[in-house]
């Protein structure tokens, strides 16, 4: 049963992407046949993995039904991990979706053929709380949300709970947070990565990525971690994440 | 996850990397570090993935799934730990299984191959550094055991990556172009079974026998025999060994057919050795009865269980325990009756036998020289015409036994249309086996439902013994007024698919074909 990771968070900058490929990546290391698509128009995705961020006939017509998502996929350097590329039109994804019939399960219908090719759909979605956002959720089997160990995370993570709690109608995803770009150094990082940890037991996943300057490099290399510091402390660290996080699935 | 793939051979004199120094003049490439990988191939005994053009592969604790042509990867799982036989029961949930259940079913997969391969991974690169097309230089062997190695042919693959057709088109085009590449005619899998001295695709139960249709009766009598002998002794190693149930199946039906031919062309044969043989036939379907009733329950026990629906289905779990326990016994006995030196001694002796047969003596063999289209079509002819006769006599009233006795006769008409198939027109045998064959798939049902209400009903006093006997006898209850509505429907059936079976039209290409 294909499973449906999607990380996100209202902020921007908190290390979706990194997470996103970098989690893609280890599943297709282990075996996993692997999807990602690449929902920010940004492309950043797309980018690191050296493909080019352009999707034929637009974001529109690929939620409208109106082609074939299986063609517009792109194989990466990992031969189990396949992508389907940003589109800058995707900056209007929102009215696309509002176009169609359904406009919560657009997303849904794009992946629902291509399901069953794959152990693991990866979602990097652009920061917003929108109609794609709700897409999101509902298409969804987990909401994985990076935080970065700041007050305001606590504040955007439990928001981000009741609203699918109160507002996303069944079945809901679960949700888990990491902490991303931890630095253990910093007093208010550690404080608020356990008070947080302690608030919302459970929903906290251990692992933590640490800031690290391998991840910044990823932009430089164009690739993944295990593509060039397989050894590093943030690669290491993406891999006991997703140990920790498959078994959820 | 299907990309676009092709082998192609090595030829003799270019090694891997030779072939990817003149690839790198052409276009960018990455090779990196040779390896070496060790495989073993897994099919079921009838190669059922060869013919549905897949190979199964194991390596480093996962079972990866490829086609086997362009040895792709389809599907992956982890290989359950130290199984030297893998069946639907032991392979984990997921992908893998699904795609191997509707192909393997109740086969059990052994290994038919080892390969030790050399590889040399060769990327070949786009403008921004990205892999747009996968090669790999494989020199493999086929391991016979101990150190033996069988060195097979060197091949280049050239998978394409999705999304990136034009590259994939355009390394093709080098590779078989300027540097003068074949494809090659066969997966490295074939080449490994034929240097191991195994039939390619496996073994086959299937009859293919070309008769002439002038030739001596005899002559095509030991033809046919012979095959069935053949199948009976391909299946006897993985019945004794219990690899899975269809071994048995399988030699259960070479052992009917040879019956239904020893008695349908008895006009060949001597009467007193063919007396001999045909009690000794007997002996061995009757030897191997209860073992493949008891498979056939447990193979169907978890469609029979699942109509129950989910309250109750659980409650006949001490049945599946009863059903375990007596196959065990029956197998051993049936087991120790195959090894026997009765079972032994009549198997050689029909060999003999049919060597013989066509310099015997013909005094009492008054079949033995006509034309085998002759023979074949008076006992073609002569069943339908039973078959009609029994099947009119049958009305609502008749006892079940009427039914069973045609169904009889019906499986003789159809092993006699299958080993006389090459003699006649296939637009008259295959229409004819089509309508045969509705007529006993509503015999089979009616009897096999029988068969299987009985069993369960002889079971009661020992399952109220078990634990957990009460709610399996109730549950059991409900099972065999299942297994009676089903049989009556199957019985109302039967007017219908005779009819068909029997029609004007029917009988008349019979006449006209058979005489």
């Amino acid at each position: 049963m294909t499973k449906v990771v999607a990380l996100y968070n209202i902020k921007g900058g908190v290390g979706k992407t990194s997470a996103a490929v970098n989690l893609a990546w280890t599943a297709a290391e282990q075996g996993s046949r692997v999807l990602l698509w690449d929902l920010d128009p940004q492309g950043a995705a797309s980018f690191l993995l050296r493909i080019k961020p352009k999707v034929r006939g637009g974001g529109a017509k690929l939620v409208r039904g109106k082609s074939d998502p299986v063609a517009l996929l792109k194989g990466s350097d990992h031969e189990l991990l396949d992508l389907l590329p940003a589109d800058f039109s995707y900056r209007n994804m929102d009215l696309a979706l509002d176009a169609t019939k359904r406009p919560t399960q657009g997303l849904q219908r794009v992946i629902a053929p291509l399901a069953h090719d794959y152990d693991y759909v990866f979602l990097d979605c652009p920061p917003a709380i929108s109609l794609a956002s709700e897409n999101v959720f509902a298409a969804a089997d987990l909401l994985l949300v990076p935080l970065i160990p700041s007050p305001l995370s606590l504040r955007t993570f439990e928001q981000l709970q009741r609203f699918v709690a109160g507002e996303v109608p069944k079945p809901r995803p679960q949700i888990a947070a990491f902490f991303s770009m931890a630095d253990g150094r910093k007093t208010l990082h550690r404080e608020v990565m356990d008070e947080l940890g302690a608030r919302v037991d459970g929903a906290v996943l251990e692992t933590a990525i640490p800031a690290a300057s391998d991840v910044e490099k990823m932009a430089l290399r164009r690739r993944a971690l295990a593509g060039f510091a397989p050894h590093g402390r943030a690669a290491r660290a993406y891999a006991a994440l997703w140990d920790e996080l498959r078994p959820r699935l | 996850m299907d990309a676009r793939a092709t082998v192609l051979l090595l030829p003799d004199g270019l090694s891997a990397s030779g072939a990817a120094d003149r690839l790198a003049a052409l276009v960018p490439v990455v090779t990196q570090s040779t390896h070496a990988i060790e495989r073993t191939f897994w099919d079921t005994f009838d190669g059922r993935l060869h013919r549905a053009g897949l190979a199964l592969a194991d390596a480093a604790s996962r079972l990866v799934l490829m086609d086997a042509a362009t040895s792709v990867e389809q599907a992956s799982g982890d290989q359950p730990r130290g199984a030297r036989r893998l069946t639907l029961e032991i392979l984990p949930a997921g992908i893998l299984h699904d795609r191997l259940a509707p192909i393997v079913e109740m086969r059990a997969l052994t290994p038919i191959a080892r390969v030790r391969s050399r590889q040399l991974p060769i990327n070949v690169l786009d403008d921004v550094g990205k892999i747009v097309v996968r090669l790999r230089a494989e020199e493999p062997a086929a391991l016979a055991g101990g150190a033996a190695e069988h060195p097979l042919r060197p091949r280049l693959h050239v998978v394409g990556v999705r999304g990136y057709d034009a590259d994939y088109d355009r390394v093709l085009a080098i590779l078989t172009g300027a540097v003068g590449l074949q494809a090659a005619p066969r997966p490295v899998l074939d080449d490994a079974v034929a240097a191991l001295g195994r039939p390619i695709g496996g073994m086959s139960s299937k009859l293919r026998i070309e008769l002439d249709p002038a030739g001596r009766a005899d002559a095509a009598a030991v033809a046919i025999l012979r095959r069935l002998t053949e199948v009976i002794e391909d299946n006897t190693p993985g019945t004794l060994a219990d690899v899975d149930s269809e071994f048995l199946h399988d030699l259960r039906v070479a052992v009917r057919r040879s019956r239904a031919l020893q008695r349908e062309l008895r006009g060949v044969f001597s009467p007193e050795p063919l007396r001999v043989f045909r009690a000794g036939f007997r002996e061995l379907q009757v030897l191997t009865g209860p073992t493949r009733d008891l498979d056939v329950q447990l193979l169907e026990f978890g469609e029979l269980a699942a109509g129950l629906g989910e309250s109750t289905a659980g409650d006949v779990a001490p049945l599946r325990r009863l059903l375990e326990q007596r196959l065990v016994i029956e197998r051993r006995k049936m087991v120790s009756g195959l090894r026997s030196e009765r079972t032994r001694g009549l198997l050689a002796n029909w060999a003999d036998f049919l060597d013989g047969l066509v310099d015997a003596p013909q005094g009492d063999r008054p079949d033995a020289t006509r034309p085998i289209a002759d023979v074949a079509a008076e006992r073609i002819s002569a069943v339908y015409r039973r078959m009609v006769k029994m099947g009119r006599a049958i009305d609502d009233d008749s006892p079940h036994e009427a039914l069973h006795d045609l169904r009889k006769k019906g499986k003789e008409l159809r092993y006699l249309l299958e080993f006389f198939a090459s003699l006649y027109p296939p637009d008259v045998v295959k229409p004819m086996v089509s309508t045969l064959k509705g007529l006993q798939d509503v015999l089979g049902r009616f009897q096999d439902r029988e068969v299987q209400a009985d069993l369960l009903r002889a079971l009661g006093d020992e399952i109220a013994a078990m634990e957990g006997g009460a709610a399996a006898l109730m549950a059991m209850g409900v099972l065999v007024e299942r297994l009676v509505e089903q049989q009556e429907q199957a019985r109302a059936q039967f007017a219908a698919s005779f009819a068909q079976f029997a029609a004007k039209p029917q009988r008349k290409i019979v006449r006209e074909t058979f005489g």
